[in-house]
């Protein structure tokens, strides 16, 4: 950094900058407070992962409880160490990846192409698909989370506890109504002369959506591919709903998601310490937390390309 | 089941039939409105899966919904759903319980009081926040990341931590606990609205602010002239989606305090009356009304704020 | 790739083809009986289960195959409905389900539960202290029992000059004497919250089922007999004094909604309110408790116009499934709660044995002699009611609003507002 200024032949435009060097200062101080009052709560939430039961209540209060204890005293590697060995959270964390892998490519296919079909196509009876998109962002779903339940069940025929449940988990998150809406919006926006080139050149509409929209949205799909994973990462309810039952001297890989591990360790009573619990509940945020920085800017260029315009 | 669904599916169809059918008559009628055969085979055949899917744990969920409200179906008597008197009862049901004062009303307060305050406090901080990140200042992705690193951990963490932090007699007292959840709801999502007014602030063209500069607008002015027309189409998406998650409020309240009257909602009361209560046909028929209502207001803030013209 | 897409596409037609093939229970084939516990496989409880399963289908001689199925309790009670309903539905219920006491009423009034009142004994049934029954007819035998009581810090209680050593189970204090305890304490150390009420606590089951006892000991009540008229008995002017004792211990600063089982274990607090499963932690707590039982004791419920003290927990029922011979089923049900199945389980939890066989004897007026007698002689099951969830959520929101409202009014409105949800039970 002082080098640049030191190299930097301009003093004029330096002095002028005082002003905005003071206007910097108080930007950084006010951005740094705000920053911190977002994640007091997981500075917290680590912080009380590294000690043991008296070590947090000790430090309760003061501002002792922001800081994670490395020093002798730590139970750092004794709280992650039983997360990842005795309770295995890592096996529930791939069962989630993988389905939120599979809800992801689906996802993409299903709704991309049937915003694809609304952004692009004229057909009879395209307002009425458009009306009924807008129409079901606005219902409450949860509402319906019963009859949904019955609708999987029959469908699957799951009679008797059966190791197709785990299809069950997905299914419905491979539709997204919202996520129809944002691909018709970004679709929109791919200017028409392209697909008028492929047309010319003898391309179907098919190889156009794989081999032009898709590659050209990389944007929209990121940002729908991180709700969905962040939903499927987050949702607790519905896995549950499908899988409840375990078998006895069933040692075979769990199909549970990740937030039915946190539930049960949270439940696990006193023979759990609460910075065990919080030592859970960081694994279970932190791949949340890198998947969306590396695709936040994804993020704000697909809501900005795609206008959402209701 | 089967019966229900062929209903469904006559009715969707029926509908979609009548539409498909003045759209072919419209455009015999038009010149410039042709469709082509192909694209309209390719259509549907493209949207075909989304429709699919979406008739099965989309639409048939809700209509099944809606038609429950009419029966007395008990969540342990699946097998023995009948129509709930002369099909009204829990019509009824529900005008009893809010003349009497029951604990709907409450929850009818407690939601209204809610989406009230926490409408325009977190859309008024994601803006806020947007504006402040919105520059090529260094530091600021870290900004970016530490605002939205609340959106990334799941409802069920935050209220685990939050309940460390509000004062217990705040959560039994009315409408004090309110205005938590209110605080807590805003702090974790105005993060991802903050994304969107980014996306949106993006899409402002810069030679409109030189421009302005030259003509010797302030910040104010700038900011009124300029950025608010220029969010307008991203301000209505953002009170829509906000309106309609503020209205769903239920995983906070049940996690910070269960079922009080002080912090009970509507989907929290229809949580509890159809999966606890066993009362499906009932909490059914409130989740009718709660639907009309959303969807009325969303209509309303569509006509008002959207754009004029097309 | 392509094939990945494809894989769970063509399990998911599968599926839906080969779905409808029916159950892999055979309800004709009396060897071979399913279990399903409501608690996590991998607690120490749920190891316990497994362990006596494994014992049983070892040791019985009739080649009975027992396999058995775990539901986390942490998912939920709806998770477990959900899967006792979609079982219900295809009539493919487990032989033997597990289910905590209070709900006995409305699983059996469902129709879930098999009628046991035939096929025990008079002698057998007087094995257990609690029995799970609705309208008169045994639905369940319980697995473990329960008690709760007092605990105390005996260096604060010596600091203070306070002698309870005159209280039994038989001769208890009453409330004036708990309020003239918790003022002497408060005037020793005013830093120091007297008792832990857990009125925090009204966010869980845990409020009911320690509090519920205040209500009985007033003379008061919840329900009828027949579970469904509450407006007159939870309200009564009996049931109000109960309430208003609590009432009374939090103005006087006794008691707060801040305090909870911690600030005990903590030394921020002198008494606790909680169930025998306190015991076995307190050892951990060295800091406090450096002479373990010698620095703490357990006091029983104190008494109003009469004694009372809670009990209660998980129990075993027979599902109503198509299996005709119950006799095989019957045989698994005696085993499990024999005396020394009722030990494996309570060894691993804590708890009481409920077959009174398998209780052992403790020194006089130790903290385990002080539950075990309180279970024999004062405890009180809660209601009986179909609605029992209902109830529970109602109690929690008088605990919840005790501090800020006036308590005749309150517990007004919540019988009424109890009363309505019990009219819409069918």
């Amino acid at each position: 950094m002082r080098n640049r200024y030191a190299l930097d032949p301009n003093f004029v435009r330096a002095k002028r900058s005082k002003k905005k060097i003071a206007w910097s200062i108080v930007y950084y101080l006010v951005g740094a407070t705000l920053s911190l009052a977002f994640i007091l709560p997981l500075l917290y939430m680590f912080a009380a992962s590294t000690k043991d039961r008296d070590g947090i209540a000790q430090s309760y209060g003061t501002i002792m409880m922001f800081i994670p204890n490395f020093g002798s005293s730590s139970v750092f590697g004794q709280n992650y160490g039983f997360i990842f060995a005795e309770k295995e959270i890592w096996k529930y964390a791939l069962n989630t990846i993988i389905y939120a892998a599979v809800i992801i490519v689906f996802n993409v296919i299903i709704n991309g192409l049937a915003g694809y079909v609304l952004a692009k196509f004229k057909f009879p009876g395209k307002g009425f698909f458009n009306f009924i998109i807008l129409f079901l962002i606005v219902v409450p779903v949860e509402t319906s989370i019963l009859p949904l339940y019955s609708v999987v069940n029959d469908l699957l025929g799951f009679n008797a506890r059966n190791n197709l449940n785990f299809i069950g988990v997905m299914l419905p998150s491979m539709i997204s109504v919202f996520n129809i809406f944002l691909y018709t919006q970004f679709f929109s926006s791919i200017p028409k002369e392209y697909e008028e080139a492929m047309h010319i050149d003898g391309a179907s509409r098919f190889r156009m959506f794989f081999d032009l929209i898709l590659p050209t949205s990389k944007p929209i799909i990121a940002t729908t591919a991180v709700f969905s994973f962040i939903g499927v990462w987050n949702d607790y309810v519905w896995p549950r709903m499908m899988l409840p039952a375990r078998a006895m001297g069933d040692t075979s890989w769990p199909l549970e998601t990740i937030q039915a591990a946190l539930t049960s360790i949270q439940e696990g009573g006193s023979s759990i310490s609460p910075g065990q619990i919080m030592a859970a509940l960081v694994v279970t945020t932190v791949p949340i937390f890198i998947v969306y920085t590396i695709a936040q800017k994804y993020i704000v260029k697909g809501f900005g390309t795609a206008g959402l315009k209701m | 089941m089967l019966l229900i669904t062929l209903i469904v599916l006559g009715i969707v169809m029926t509908f979609f039939l009548v539409v498909f059918v003045t759209d072919m008559i419209k455009s015999h009628k038009s010149k410039n409105q042709k469709y082509h055969k192909s694209e309209v085979i390719m259509a549907f055949v493209f949207l075909a899966p989304a429709v699919v899917m979406m008739f099965f744990f989309v639409i048939l969920p809700i209509f099944m919904s809606l038609g429950y409200s009419f029966t007395d179906y008990d969540l342990m008597r699946p097998s023995d759903i009948g129509i709930a008197g002369d099909g009204f009862d829990n019509f009824r049901q529900l005008w009893k319980e809010l003349s009497e004062h029951g604990l709907i009303l409450d929850a009818l307060i407690n939601t209204a009081l809610f989406v009230a305050l926490v409408v325009p406090i977190q859309i008024g901080m994601a803006l806020l926040l947007a504006l402040f990140v919105n520059n090529k200042k260094r530091g600021t992705t870290i900004f970016k990341v530490c605002f939205f690193a609340p959106v990334a951990i799941s409802l069920s963490v935050t209220a685990y931590i939050w309940k460390e932090i509000i004062p217990v007699d705040d959560l039994n007292t009315r409408y004090i606990a309110i205005i938590w959840i209110v605080f807590l709801s805003a702090w974790q999502g105005c993060g991802f609205q903050m994304l969107i007014f980014l996306s949106a602030l993006g899409n402002i063209r810069k030679d409109l602010y030189e421009a302005a500069k030259v003509d010797g607008a302030n910040v104010f002015q700038r900011f009124k002239t300029i950025t608010l027309p220029g969010l307008r189409p991203t301000m209505l998406y953002i009170l829509i989606t906000v309106f309609i998650g503020a209205c769903r409020v239920m995983v906070q309240p049940m996690l910070l305090t269960t079922y009080q009257s002080q912090t009970v909602t509507i989907s929290l009361f229809m949580y509890k009356q159809g999966m606890e209560y066993n009362h499906v046909g009932y909490s059914c028929t409130v989740a009718l009304f709660m639907t009309i209502f959303m969807g009325s207001i969303t209509f309303l803030q569509r006509k008002l704020l959207g754009e004029k013209k097309k | 790739m392509k094939k990945l897409i494809l894989a769970p596409l063509a399990a998911l037609t599968l599926g839906a083809l080969t779905g409808c093939g029916g159950s892999d229970v055979d309800y004709n084939d009396n060897t071979k009986l399913k279990i399903r516990f409501h608690v996590d496989i991998g607690s120490v409880e749920g190891m316990a289960y497994s362990q006596i399963i494994n014992d049983f289908n070892r040791e019985n001689e009739d080649g009975i195959k027992v396999t058995a199925t775990f539901v986390a309790r942490s998912a939920g009670d709806t998770t477990y409905d959900l899967e006792l309903q979609r079982d219900m539905k295809n009539g493919t219920l487990p032989d033997i389900i597990t289910f905590d006491a209070p709900k006995c009423a409305e699983y059996a009034s469902y129709g879930y539960f098999y009628d046991l009142t035939n096929q025990f004994s008079a002698d057998e049934k007087a094995k257990f202290v609690t029995l799970n029954t609705y309208k008169g007819r045994l639905y369940g035998i319980p697995i473990q029992e329960s008690s709760a009581g007092i605990y105390y810090n005996k260096r604060y209680f010596q600091e203070a000059g306070i002698d309870v050593s005159d209280i039994t189970v038989d001769s208890p204090w009453d409330y004036a004497r708990f309020k003239s305890v918790c003022a002497s304490l408060k005037a020793r150390h005013p830093s120091i919250v007297p008792a832990v009420m857990r009125f925090k606590d009204n966010n869980s089951e845990m409020a009911t089922y320690l509090l519920y006892p205040f209500i009985y000991a007033s003379g008061g009540g919840f329900v009828d007999e027949t579970g469904k008229q509450a407006l007159g008995i939870f309200n009564s002017a009996a049931s109000i004094r109960g309430y208003q004792f609590l009432r009374d211990l939090y103005d006087a600063g006794y008691t707060d909604y801040k305090v909870e089982e911690q600030s005990f274990y903590k030394g921020e607090a002198a008494m606790l309110l909680s169930s025998g499963w306190t015991i076995p932690l307190m050892k951990d707590y060295t800091t406090t408790f450096p002479d373990d039982r010698n620095s703490w004791g357990l006091l029983p419920y104190p008494k109003d116009v009469t004694r009372a003290s809670a009990n209660g927990s998980w129990s075993y029922a027979i599902g109503n499934n198509p299996r005709t011979d119950k006799t095989n089923v019957i045989k698994l049900l005696k085993y499990i709660t024999s005396a020394k199945s009722s030990k494996k389980i309570t060894n691993a939890t804590g708890m009481i044995p409920a077959n009174v066989d398998a209780q052992e004897t403790y020194p006089a007026n130790s903290a385990e002699d002080v539950l075990l007698q309180q279970l024999e002689k004062t405890s009180i099951k809660r209601p009986d009611t179909v609605g029992y969830r209902q109830f529970s959520d109602t109690f929690r929101m008088v605990i919840s609003s005790l501090g800020s409202e006036d308590v005749a009014t309150l517990v007004n409105n919540k019988a009424t507002y109890l009363q309505s949800e019990l009219d819409k039970i069918k």
